[in-house]
């Protein structure tokens, strides 16, 4: 009986570290063990306007490394639209920075992938030597205060809820809203 | 009752060996319509699809490379590579490769992978443009990579060897932290077909 007991209660155990375990462990982004201020830049997007990183301080970034022929960074484009369109009340803003490709080639690609978020161009990839990637897609989060916390590798489905959620979460943890 | 536990405990122990024995599987890429070589355990998943020369051809032509730069890839026994953390969230694993660690052994000769930098190099001796060589430094699969789990990355990887050879890829990485390895066997580099237009 003793042992009956001390075989059930260990299995509950169990069950219940493996779960805490799973709550702690399923976030959407994998946090950066050392995270870093992010590289300031200034690139044009393909209307010719120029972003600087440092305009969008106070927001929380995600800032994504792509070209338009990985596989990947193109499945992810739809799901980082349709992202936007959910976070525009929320001070997050979504930059795509293209590597290494023209204008017209990514022109010709938004006809295939509307968005209107701002796809800008690293055409020397000049950029991109500044952030530790190493290979697209990337895409990195960074706090409001300039800080990179997470880095996701390979394509996501950017609007699902758990991802909405901890980008709107990242917002509210910012020391301005404090 | 402690003779059935045992016996459970060691089948745990012996289970993930034996699946580790078995986690090489060929077919037929579903998309590409290419062979493929693949392991998976429970942490990673690593698929090596064949391209075809021509495919390499005009893909990096397309890309701003001469015709006998193009060809030099094209004639290098080129794979996609898809690798993934396929980690459960419930046990996190972390993933690190380094290629340099990898051996190809084709006819009892053994080489390495034709790494992004190797290659970098040959391209700076043959006054290759930047684009071309930005786009080829952006496709190739990376020298090393950490991997958490979630993530993954497409990516060409050259075993600089003729066309049709076969070969037995021994791949290695640290898995957390240990060290793991695996052969793949019987690869297959794709023929170069000229298909006749007469049919």
């Amino acid at each position: 009986m003793c042992k009956k007991s001390f075989i059930k209660y260990g299995l509950y155990l169990v069950l219940i570290l493996q779960a805490s375990f799973a709550l702690a462990g399923n976030t959407a982004f994998n946090k950066l063990k050392q995270p870093f201020t992010a590289a300031e830049f200034a690139l044009k997007d393909i209307d010719g306007k120029l972003h600087r990183l440092s305009d969008y301080r106070g927001k929380v970034i995600v800032l994504n490394f792509w070209a338009t022929w990985c596989p990947p960074c193109r499945e992810e484009m739809p799901s980082m639209e349709r992202a936007r369109k959910k976070l525009l009340k929320d001070d997050v803003v979504i930059l795509a920075v293209n590597v290494g490709e023209d204008e017209d080639t990514i022109f010709n690609f938004t006809g295939d992938y509307p968005v209107e978020f701002p796809l800008l161009m690293d055409s020397k990839g000049e950029v991109i030597k500044n952030y530790p990637v190493m290979a697209l897609p990337t895409t990195y989060i960074i706090s409001p205060d300039g800080i990179v916390t997470h880095r996701t590798l390979g394509g996501r489905e950017w609007d699902n809820d758990q991802i909405l959620n901890e980008l709107r979460a990242m917002q509210k943890k910012s020391p301005d809203k404090k | 009752m402690i003779f059935y536990m045992k016996f459970i405990l060691a089948l745990s122990l012996f289970i993930p060996g034996l699946l580790q024995a078995s986690g090489v599987t060929t077919g037929v890429d579903e998309q590409a319509k290419l062979p493929y070589w693949q392991y998976q355990n429970e942490a990673i998943s690593i698929r090596f699809i064949q391209r075809l020369p021509d495919q390499t051809r005009g893909y990096f032509m397309a890309r701003g490379f001469s015709g006998k730069h193009a060809e030099l890839v094209a004639n290098s026994c080129v794979f996609q590579t898809i690798f993934r953390n396929v980690s459960d969230k419930t046990v996190p694993t972390q993933i690190d490769y380094d290629i340099n660690n990898w051996q190809v052994i084709s006819k009892d000769k053994k080489t390495n992978i034709k790494t992004r930098e190797d290659w970098a190099a040959e391209w700076q001796k043959l006054n290759v443009a930047m684009p071309a060589k930005l786009a080829f430094n952006w496709g190739l699969l990376p020298t090393t990579q950490h991997y958490q789990p979630g993530d993954y990355n497409w990516g060409m990887a050259t075993f600089n060897l003729p066309s049709g050879r076969y070969f037995n890829l021994t791949l290695t990485w640290l898995q957390g932290n240990k060290q793991h390895s695996v052969v793949l066997p019987k690869m297959q580099c794709a023929e170069d077909l000229h298909l006749d237009p007469e049919g």
